[in-house]
């Protein structure tokens, strides 16, 4: 199976891969996931994103102000929001958002992707589904590297049994270099954005696609923009 | 003494878990098991119990409000149910409860809160919620220290020790201990998978007090009213008009029908709820032309219910017919003796005669369109189920 990232001159993965994608602060990562997030709503494909930063209403009004249209989309589009019940907000689930407990609560965090996973590919026959984890870097403030690692062991694995495809995002330059190597380890590909004097560029790893060398882009609204294209 | 309330389990497990002893719930990541504790400890209070819930990756509120998901109002038991909070500390929240643990990854701090909350409440029920998230922040072998300590502690105190594990991929000696040496009892809770995780199943790998049933159940969760041993296929077959598609919906919650001038042409479908046991029902169409839909949907079928309308004698042969058709020989199956309030309806006894059936195969009288007998049918077929053989 073939998925579309809607990332200019990254376009097609297999299905099975997991991928990290590793920036700075401030580089649009989360522009990045969105675009990600919006061409798998686009394809027909199921999504599942796991949110630490941002609560599920945030991540779902980003796409009304940018003036994405996932009205119609949106049963397809499942969200693990990890914020809402730490900040001690007073919401119950939706029918595409899901609210763990805490960061901490792998265990709950687990099996609502697991539930996506079974609502989209059982119950909507929905073939493909894509899992993105936003951030790791958060999840590790509250567990250690170990059990970050366990947990990912896990659903790293589940994505290549449902030959679906695993984001993983994780700040560059917040983590030493051995939680960065450890965690590598589970992936089979990097998307990679560094920052050289207010100019960022991107390139990617093991994904078999052509963007291997460090290409410059801008973020213009919601849009990435490959510069020299 | 103590029942889980999860249906079925307490059955496998001698009936119930005696005082002193130590249970965990191993559960495979991405499985619904959180809701094993919740219910055991929930059934522990309805009954009379004291309780201890020791939540490690949630806040207290998100607790209760878990709780409250299925309809289980802990708030009423405040006088016998305490939370102990190894959470708030974490993220550096303010707790509103009693027990806090001020530093919850020292095991040590945790330990000594607990201490306390048990001299309060004295012997009774404590869950801890999830015991792997303990591991995670304090060690594991330092956790399995302490789980051996608290083991021998609710020993004196005639305590019931429950514990939720999720199963992470800990070293190897990590699992073995939990899942083989250290609980008196062992349930995992697994999922089954293919491409995706699709179902869900419990049973008894160990139990130190009683002989082990070896016996795994389909579950679902509900929200209301939690755990269900849950039936995917329940088929109901029978002669013409012998009142299929009225016994469905007498036993259902909720069921469809596709009728066409009083008869069904396509099935029937109906949700039984019951018991604590949840079953999708499906009924096949009486006329002969419609065998070729039976033998689809006698497929993977659990159980069978045969209608009769028991003032029809001469449909008798081919209701056994339809058995067949159905293949639903060596399947569990009960045979519903239908319009009993019938003035010209042979007796339960008189069936058997006529129709040769062994003294195996339970018959059960009903009058569909009162209810009547229709709840006794069903579980003399669960019984059958889930039987351990
Ligand atoms: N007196 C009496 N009538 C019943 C009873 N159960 C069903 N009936 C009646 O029997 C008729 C047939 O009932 P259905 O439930 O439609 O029977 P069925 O087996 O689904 O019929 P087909 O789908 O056509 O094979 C209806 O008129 C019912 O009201 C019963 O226990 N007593
Ligand atoms: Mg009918």
């Amino acid at each position: 199976m073939e998925y579309h990232l809607g990332i200019p001159k990254l376009d097609k993965v297999q299905g099975g891969l997991n991928i990290m994608l590793i920036g700075p602060p401030m580089c649009g990562k989360e522009i990045f996931v969105n675009n990600i997030v919006h061409a798998g709503l686009m394809n027909g494909e199921g999504i599942i994103l796991v949110s630490t930063r941002e609560h599920g209403e945030g991540v779902l009004k980003w796409f009304e102000q940018s003036e994405l249209d996932i009205e119609k989309d949106r049963e397809r589009f499942g969200i693990v929001d990890c914020v809402s019940r730490t900040l001690g907000m007073d919401v119950s689930d939706t029918q595409n958002i899901k609210r763990a407990s805490s960061p901490v609560d792998l265990t709950g965090i687990g099996v609502k992707i697991s539930q996506f996973f079974e609502q989209f590919y059982m119950r909507a026959r929905i073939q493909k589904t894509r899992l993105i984890i936003n951030s790791l870097s958060t999840m590790l403030m509250y567990s250690n590297l170990q059990t970050i690692f366990r947990f990912l062991h896990v659903f790293t694995g589940r994505i290549k049994v449902a030959d679906a495809i695993g984001i993983y995002v994780i700040e560059s330059g917040m983590h030493d270099e051995q939680t960065i190597a450890t965690l590598k380890q589970l992936v089979d590909g990097m998307i990679e954005i560094k920052e050289e004097n207010d100019r960022f560029f991107i390139r990617a790893r093991g994904l078999g696609s052509k963007l291997t060398e460090w290409l410059e882009y801008e973020i213009e609204g919601a849009n990435i923009v490959i510069k020299g294209d | 003494m103590l029942k889980t309330g999860i249906p079925k389990l307490d059955d496998f497990m001698g009936g119930e878990v005696p005082p002193g002893r130590s249970l965990v719930y191993y559960v495979q990541p991405g499985v619904e098991g959180d809701v094993f504790g919740m219910q055991t400890l929930y059934h522990h209070l309805m009954q009379g119990g004291k309780g201890i819930y020791v939540t490690i990756s949630s806040a207290p509120y998100t607790v209760r409000e878990h709780f409250n998901e299925f309809g289980w109002d802990v708030g009423k038991f405040e006088d016998r149910f305490i939370i102990v909070d190894a959470y708030s500390a974490l993220v550096g929240a303010d707790s509103d409860e009693r027990y806090v643990v001020s530093d919850p990854e020292n095991i040590g701090a945790l330990d000594e809160t607990l201490s306390k909350a048990m001299e309060e409440l004295g012997s009774g029920l404590v869950v801890f919620e999830p015991l792997s998230t303990l591991m995670d922040l304090c060690g594991e072998e330092e956790t399995l220290e302490y789980v051996k300590k608290w083991k021998k502690l609710h020993m004196t105190y005639n305590n019931v020790f429950v514990c939720n594990f999720t199963a992470w991929p800990y070293a190897e000696e990590t699992l073995k201990q939990i899942k083989e040496e250290l609980f008196d009892a062992v349930v995992t809770i697994g999922g089954i998978a293919e491409r995706v995780i699709f179902g869900q199943y419990f049973g008894v790998s160990k139990v130190d007090w009683a002989e082990v049933k070896k016996r795994s159940m389909l579950f679902k969760v509900f929200r209301p009213t939690g755990i269900r041993v849950y039936i995917p296929k329940i088929l109901v077959t029978g002669a013409y008009h012998s009142g299929k598609s009225t016994f469905i919906h007498a036993i259902s919650s909720r069921a469809v029908s596709v009728d066409r001038l009083g008869t069904t042409v396509a099935m029937d479908h109906g949700r039984i709820d019951h018991k604590g046991f949840a079953a999708d029902i499906f009924g096949t169409p009486g006329q002969e032309r419609f065998d070729p839909i039976l033998k689809v949907l006698g497929g993977e079928a659990m159980g069978v219910f045969l209608v009769l309308d028991s003032s029809k004698p001469m449909d008798f042969v081919r209701a056994k017919q339809m058995l067949e058709t159905a293949r639903a020989h060596g399947l569990p199956y009960v045979i519903v003796a239908n319009k009993q309030d019938l003035p010209d309806a042979l007796s339960v006894d008189e069936l058997r005669e006529r129709m040769k059936v062994p003294k195996s195969v339970p018959i059960v009288p009903t009058v569909a369109t009162e209810k009547k007998g229709v709840f006794e049918a069903f579980e003399t077929l669960i019984d059958m189920i889930t039987e351990v053989k």
